[in-house]
């Protein structure tokens, strides 16, 4: 090969070369932050400094000795739980419905189910405080458990929809041809098909809840902290790596859980944006 | 009247109603703890304090928002940060996106992980992670320092561009997926027609590629708009007072000043933005749906 034929080759390839160098850049930006949390969290100094010289687990003992980080993301968790289960009760019906509605009525009420995801949270936090206030609730578990499952509700409905839309009619009436009832063709057959996009949909709406600080700033108590209100106001105090340890904590748990959508159901139902 | 046209009657009364009553459920919850709340807050807004502590109708909060130059300069701000934000974010994610739907083959599934990932780790972690890598003993201080680049550490915390910085960082995905989602569904073959027509790589990509996934960009630019204009964490942890933000200052209403009027009347201004943007999203949507 000479020397012209393999130049020529590279000025072929050169603009895929230099966009490969460019994605390179754009993944280590994107997860650089990340990265340096996690090794913050295992350092062994006092403040944030880098490098990061000798590496220990005090900060992870720290979290089991300065109890309200552990005790709000037990909260969190909790609360996060309870509005997931919530919002499928409300959230399944609705989806099973509009997936195979063919009224006009049915584009109105999946705009209305899924609005609560384009409204700023910190609004919704004031008028949901406000309201609630009003009618007695106040700040309590229950009042975030009513906040959360208002922005949970669109997350089960459009995973749902999707799913459910994905696999046709043809099993159900299949079902209904071979003479099984109408409940025993929802327990048998439509059940077990978007299991695994209410399993999904709850996990989503769990993962957005537990990072859900603009809607619990409002309604934060001793007794109703949950762990991101608590991380902002330990940031705020004390600026010490037991946030990088708490953040870290948190990290695998959602990763776990990105881990069980994608083996259930895939990533796609995520990425679509509305 | 026949039973034919009973059962016609019963018919065009299901097809209307089509069998929707299972939303009412969540409809009923919705209304009540969404809407309600949000038309609530609308007139609370409307009603000032008088100077014996009783609300009256006024217009008061509005018309301080929009008269006063603080104000304005923060709403202005508040546009401006966003605008900014979407886009640095389209021009980092279209290429990104480019290569993840022509050129990643089997890397594909992992680039699509690694980018939904950051999405799922806590924004307060993601935001602490842009403050351990700009601080002042931070990352790149330190290497810059070590590398002899720089002789004292540049403050870069505390400052419009760590703000930016923090929400592009927070905001891309968003992006990515938006463009990623339109560019798979251009036919190739487009491309390679006007290839062998006689276009060079570049006119290919600027007179086909680009304009069939405009569609893309716009969606992704919406969503990264609407999302920068809600959040106030960014500003707070990064921005250190740098860049006040129509969200930021609610909080601060909210939590030190506890004007709670005042906090709603800037709520709405921000729903209206957001009303907006979701407005153009619908439309975007009903001419996809009449394109395909």
């Amino acid at each position: 090969m000479t020397a012209t034929a393999s130049w020529r080759r590279l000025e072929r390839r050169l603009p895929i070369l230099l966009l490969l160098a460019f994605v390179l850049i754009f993944f280590a930006f994107l997860l650089a932050p990340i990265v340096f949390v996690v090794l913050v969290s295992f350092g062994d100094s006092e403040i944030i400094a880098f490098p990061v010289t000798s590496y220990s687990l005090r900060w992870y003992h720290r979290l089991l000795e300065y109890r309200p980080l552990l005790d709000s993301l037990w909260f969190s968790l909790k609360l996060a739980g309870a509005s997931a289960v919530l919002a499928a009760l409300f959230g399944v019906p609705a989806a099973l419905a509009l997936a195979r509605s063919r009224s006009g009525l049915a584009d109105l009420v999946s705009t209305v189910l899924l609005a609560p995801l384009s409204i700023p949270m910190i609004l919704l936090g004031i008028a949901l405080l406000y309201k609630l206030s009003a009618i007695g609730l106040g700040i309590s578990f229950t009042s975030l458990l009513i906040a959360h499952t208002v922005v949970s509700i669109p997350y089960v409905v459009r995973t749902v929809v999707a799913v459910y839309r994905g696999i046709g009619r043809n099993y159900e009436e299949a079902a209904a041809i071979l003479g099984a009832s109408r409940r025993q063709t929802f327990t048998y057959v439509t059940l077990p098909l978007i299991g695994s996009g209410i399993f999904s949909g709850m996990l989503f709406a769990v993962l957005i809840s537990l990072d859900n600080l603009s809607l619990s700033l409002f309604f934060g108590s001793a007794q109703t902290n949950t762990l991101p209100v608590v991380m902002l106001s330990y940031l705020q105090n004390q600026f010490d790596p037991a946030i990088a340890a708490i953040g870290t904590v948190q990290m695998i748990i959602a990763l776990v859980a990105l881990l069980l959508i994608e083996r259930t159901v895939g990533l796609k139902f995520m990425s679509s944006p509305s | 009247m026949t039973a034919a046209a009973a059962t016609a009657i019963r018919r065009s009364r299901r097809a209307l109603g089509a069998g929707l009553w299972p939303v009412l459920p969540a409809m009923i919850f919705l209304l009540l703890f969404f809407l309600l709340p949000l038309a609530e807050n609308g007139l609370q807004s409307l009603y000032v304090p008088d100077a014996a502590g009783e609300p009256v109708f006024s217009l008061d909060y509005y018309v301080r928002l929009f008269t006063d130059g603080y104000y304005l300069g923060v709403l202005g701000r508040t546009i401006w940060v966003s605008l900014l934000a979407t886009i640095i974010c389209i021009l980092i994610g279209y290429p990104v996106a480019f290569f993840m739907v022509r050129h990643a083959g089997r890397w594909n599934g992992l680039m699509i992980f690694l980018l939904v990932a950051p999405l799922l780790t806590s924004i307060i972690m993601r935001t602490f992670g842009w403050n351990v890598i700009l601080a002042r003993n931070g990352v790149l201080n330190s290497t810059l320092m070590s590398l002899g680049l720089i002789e004292r550490p540049l403050r870069l915390l505390q400052d419009p561009s760590a703000v930016i910085i923090g929400l592009v960082h927070v905001l891309v995905p968003f992006m990515v997926i938006s463009i990623a989602a339109v560019l798979k569904g251009i036919d190739t073959r487009l491309e390679e027609a006007a290839e062998l027509l006689g276009a060079s790589r570049w006119r290919t990509f600027r007179e086909i590629t680009l304009p069939l996934s405009l569609d893309g960009i716009a969606t992704g630019a919406i969503v990264v708009f609407m999302l920068a204009n809600g959040s106030f964490l960014t500003m707070l942890l990064l921005g250190g007072g740098s860049v006040v933000t129509l969200p930021l200052l609610i909080y601060q209403q909210f939590l030190l000043v506890q004007n709670l009027g005042f906090a709603a009347a800037m709520g709405n201004v921000l729903l209206v933005l957001a009303v907006i943007s979701l407005f153009l999203q619908l439309r975007l949507i009903r001419r996809d749906g009449g394109a395909s």
